[in-house]
């Protein structure tokens, strides 16, 4: 049965919905978790860009708005679903909720709300460890984390909303929302590679760190969402947009004139400093694609095991000439953009990110953490298949 | 004989006890001019860098408009590009106060760059400020209590969400959920809150392993002070090493340089009256080692505070303890000074009288005359502590002569000796870094003497009273904390140190 059940609009009956399905429009929610999630994560990349060239600054910097705006919208967006789904006489729109202490919604409604909530209480908690241990030490503590789970409980919560209903619809409307689902995916794999950057730098491509850090979680998204997706090039197109978007970044934000705004300023920045390129995860994702096209249907922990495997085999012979190519002179212009630096970084430090970081001291250590990256491989593919599978069956 | 100097020496041994930086007394004031401007300066310094440290500027005429400031580390690289200063508007209730906020993004040896602008030009003075994160904040009870109140819920939130994942999530709409879903989602929601509950416990190992990492490399220590005596009445002062200084190598962990033309200034105060007094100079031998040739010194227990000051502007004042058998040693000679003051007592009735008392004797019946209001002084608030030098007519003296280049020096020691502030008339830091701050103006920078070479630092530094000084000396302070305080403040007259000690109350 083809339908396409829209939440928070009046739906008279299911029967009703499913002769609608072809012509429906996308639901409004979904249009509103596309400009929430983007906001978030443009505004993040913003945010992280401003303290790189600015350094910290007010609460209302417009990347901060930007960021507030992507969770006030998701916080209206889902805090209006539930109660118009709780309160709603209509069964059909009743009958396609799940139930959460007393109140009835969509089931990503009540991840992002969970999200948002999370978000919020990172707030007071990052406040005080500012206080306590100064502002901005590090990106990973303990309440930078809680915010983190926060923008992963709304980015979760929207995939689920738009994955649900791209299950329950056919025809265009289930093109339409296969799109726009792999669009957020995405974005969620953008800040999940954002969260590990400070250990996918250029410069450790050659330690085994790099390997069991992309590995812990990426192959586990990607399967995940290739699975959700149905497409057959779904890892590849969600790894595409990461890139496109990270691209964009690097291209883009370095033609807007800025300038510290505090001391010590240690290397004379004058336009806003983007991150740096993107991890090549589309050369891995066309791997992971064709090997779950040829193993489809066989036994998934010989999928997890060959997909894994295939994945970490292709990024290691992707991008270990690639971290060479990055650290050499030819790749110092804004296209591959080595030559920035953030306003913190001392120039007698620049010449560092141009040589290769011995993470691991001794060899034994190395193929031990390649080891470990190659098991990480193989589990987070697994998981991201059972994660794949759910995703593919949630229906409200 | 030999036995009891071993003897001796073994109870000599010290015992190192390092206190706080700038043991308790970070804020920085100062006075100095901007050009046409005389301005006065206090900075308040946070508990925790990074942070925000709250500065006031007084102009002690009118006509200034606005004043910039720009922080920036006196040397490094950190120093070479300044930020866009932040402008300071006059207060609307009195035009000749200025106050702001300012941004220190590291510990090190900071200087504020202040630009004045009025009816009289524009000037800039540089204010050395020595920053480094004291102490972290311990959670709030009502914030503890809304934090955990908020991690209930989201555990119970996330749990609840993932058990309606299970029963409910999968089914077309319209179906109910049977006994298997309920019965599937209630196992989900057991393992689900195990594996919050051991996230959790993970967070907070990590939580408290990442609060103790920060603590240690964020809060100052200050290099451990070894201090022992040796047959000969001689003092051997060893600095040790500490690792918040070696983590900053580019503006703390630099060599020393002359402040006044010593590398140490020592201060032996006898505990707990704080009635004998020594203001000595030991000089630099091997390494981190320094020597000096004792004068007479009374027996008892002293408290030690050494003073030094690092090529980067950075000071740091090392403690120790030590007990000292009388000692013969050599007559006092060159900078050195020494006093013998009533002891201080801290609560009873004869020691608010002797706080009340505005007079010092000084040698060959001299006197110092405190100029204040008699009474309790206020806390954290800027004050000018003048002194005016009688000789025995009464009258006062024609003239004061330099002490180390300044009119005076004195020396604010809080009775529990959790305070110990070495301020001169131009203020609270040492007047090393002053000079290297200065030299790094812009309108300097071009100036034949200002070369590369950080410092000749005990010569014509900005503020050195170089000339007639007259009977009065004065200085800006403020006290930390309240208390009660012993000041001692030392001038030169006739070519000897004379010590006044003065008593404050402070509430």
């Amino acid at each position: 049965m083809a339908q396409t059940v829209p939440f928070g609009i009046s739906a008279p009956s299911a029967e009703r919905a499913s002769s609608i399905a072809h012509s429906a429009p996308i639901p409004w929610f979904v249009w509103s978790g596309i400009v929430s999630v983007s906001s978030i994560c443009f505004g993040l990349y913003w945010d992280i860009s401003w303290h790189m060239t600015i350094g910290r600054d007010t609460f209302w910097t417009p990347a901060h708005l930007l960021i507030q705006f992507g969770g006030i919208l998701a916080a209206v967006t889902c805090t209006y679903l539930i109660f118009s789904t709780t309160f709603s006489h209509d069964p059909a729109v009743q009958s396609s909720s799940v139930k959460v202490w007393g109140f009835r919604g969509p089931l990503g409604a009540f991840l992002t709300a969970w999200g948002g909530v999370t978000m919020v209480t990172s707030a007071p908690f990052d406040n005080w460890w500012h206080n306590s241990f100064g502002l901005d030490v590090e990106i990973l503590s303990p309440p930078h984390v809680v915010l983190g789970w926060g923008i992963l409980g709304v980015g979760i919560g929207y995939l689920v909303l738009v994955v649900s209903a791209k299950n329950r619809a056919t025809g265009a409307v289930r093109a339409k929302l296969t799109w726009l689902f792999l669009y957020l995916a995405g974005l969620s794999l953008m800040l999940h590679m954002i969260l590990i950057s400070e250990y996918s730098d250029s410069n450790l491509m050659h330690s085994a760190v790099f390997y069991r850090v992309v590995m812990l979680g990426t192959p586990l998204l990607i399967m995940g969402y290739a699975i959700a997706s149905q497409h057959k090039w779904g890892a590849t197109i969600v790894s595409a947009i990461y890139m496109a978007v990270m691209l964009a970044g690097l291209w883009g934000i370095p033609l807007f004139a800025a300038q510290p705004k505090l001391g010590p300023v240690y290397t004379n920045v004058t336009h806003m400093v983007p991150m740096g390129f993107p991890v090549l995860l589309i050369f891995p994702a066309i791997a992971f694609d064709l090997v779950r096209a040829r193993l489809a249907g066989r036994n998934k922990w010989l999928l997890a095991l060959v997909a894994g495997t295939a994945y970490l085999v292709t990024l290691i012979v992707i991008q270990w000439p690639f971290g060479s190519f990055m650290i050499s002179p030819p790749a110092r212009n804004w296209f591959f953009g080595t030559i920035y630096f953030p306003y913190q970084e001392p120039v007698s430090m620049h010449q560092l990110a141009y040589q290769f970081r011995k993470y691991e001291p001794t060899h034994a250590a190395f193929w031990l953490g390649l080891g470990l990256a190659w098991i990480y491989a193989f589990l987070s593919t697994r998981i991201g298949i059972v994660f794949g599978g759910w995703l593919l069956r949630v229906r409200r | 004989m030999r036995t009891n100097r071993i003897a001796w020496l073994a109870v000599a041994m010290l015992i190192a006890v390092p206190l706080a930086a700038h043991v308790g007394s970070p804020d920085v004031f100062f006075q100095g001019d901007a050009g046409p401007y005389q301005l006065v300066v206090s900075i308040r310094t946070p508990q925790m860098i990074p942070g925000v440290a709250e500065i006031q500027i007084r102009s002690s005429a009118p006509g200034v408009r606005q004043i910039k400031i720009v922080p920036l580390y006196i040397v490094g690289e950190g120093s070479k590009y300044p930020p866009p200063p932040d402008v300071l508007l006059p207060s609307k209730d009195d035009p000749q106060f200025f106050s702001g906020k300012l941004w220190l993004m590291a510990s090190g040896s900071w200087q504020v760059r202040i630009e004045a602008d009025g009816d009289a030009g524009s000037g800039t003075i540089a204010v050395p400020v020595p920053a480094a994160a004291r102490n972290t904040m311990p959670m709030q009870k009502s914030l503890g209590a809304l934090l955990a109140g908020l991690m209930v819920l989201l555990v119970a939130g996330i749990v609840s969400i993932v058990g309606a994942a299970r029963r409910e999530g999968q089914l077309q709409p319209g179906e109910q959920a049977g006994p298997a879903q309920k019965r599937a989602a209630r196992i989900v929601m057991a393992g689900a809150f195990v594996i919050v509950a051991a996230l959790l416990a993970g967070g907070a190992f990590w939580w408290k392993s990442a609060a103790a990492t920060l603590s240690d490399r964020m809060i100052y220590k200050a290099p451990e002070l070894f201090v022992s005596l040796v047959p000969g009445d001689q003092m051997i002062l060893h600095i040790g090493d500490s690792k918040w200084h070696t983590r900053r190598p580019e503006t703390v962990a630099t060599p020393l340089m002359p402040d006044h033309g010593h590398m140490m200034h020592l201060f032996l105060i006898r505990t707990p009256q704080l009635d004998r007094f020594y203001h000595l100079h030991p000089v630099p031998d091997k390494g981190a080692v320094f020597l000096d040739d004792l004068p007479p010194i009374a027996a008892g227990h002293y408290q030690v505070f050494a003073d030094i000051v690092r090529v980067s502007g950075f000071p740091d004042t090392l403690t120790a303890e030590i007990d000292i058998r009388e000692t013969v040693g050599k007559p006092l000679s060159g900078d050195d000074s020494t006093v013998t003051a009533a002891p201080i007592s801290a609560d009873s009735q004869n020691a608010k009288d002797a706080r009340a008392s505005l007079i010092s004797s000084l040698s060959d019946g001299m006197r110092m005359i405190w100029e204040r209001a008699p009474g309790p002084l206020p806390a954290n608030q800027l004050l000018w502590f003048k002194f005016r030098v009688e000789g025995a007519n009464g009258k006062p003296v024609k003239s004061l002569e330099p002490y180390m280049g300044m009119a005076g020096h004195a020396e604010f020691v809080r009775s529990d000796l959790s305070v110990f502030a070495h301020v001169h008339p131009d203020g609270s830091v040492p007047m090393a870094a002053v000079q290297l701050a200065d030299a790094t103006l812009p309108a300097k920078l071009g100036a034949p003497e200002a070369s590369n070479s950080p410092a000749k630092p005990e010569m014509n530094m900005p503020g050195m009273a170089m000339g007639p000084i007259g009977p009065e000396v004065s200085f800006p302070y403020g006290f930390p904390k309240p208390g009660v305080y012993r000041i001692f403040v030392q001038v030169k007259y006739n070519g000897r140190v004379e010590t006044g000690v003065f008593d404050a109350e402070v509430k």
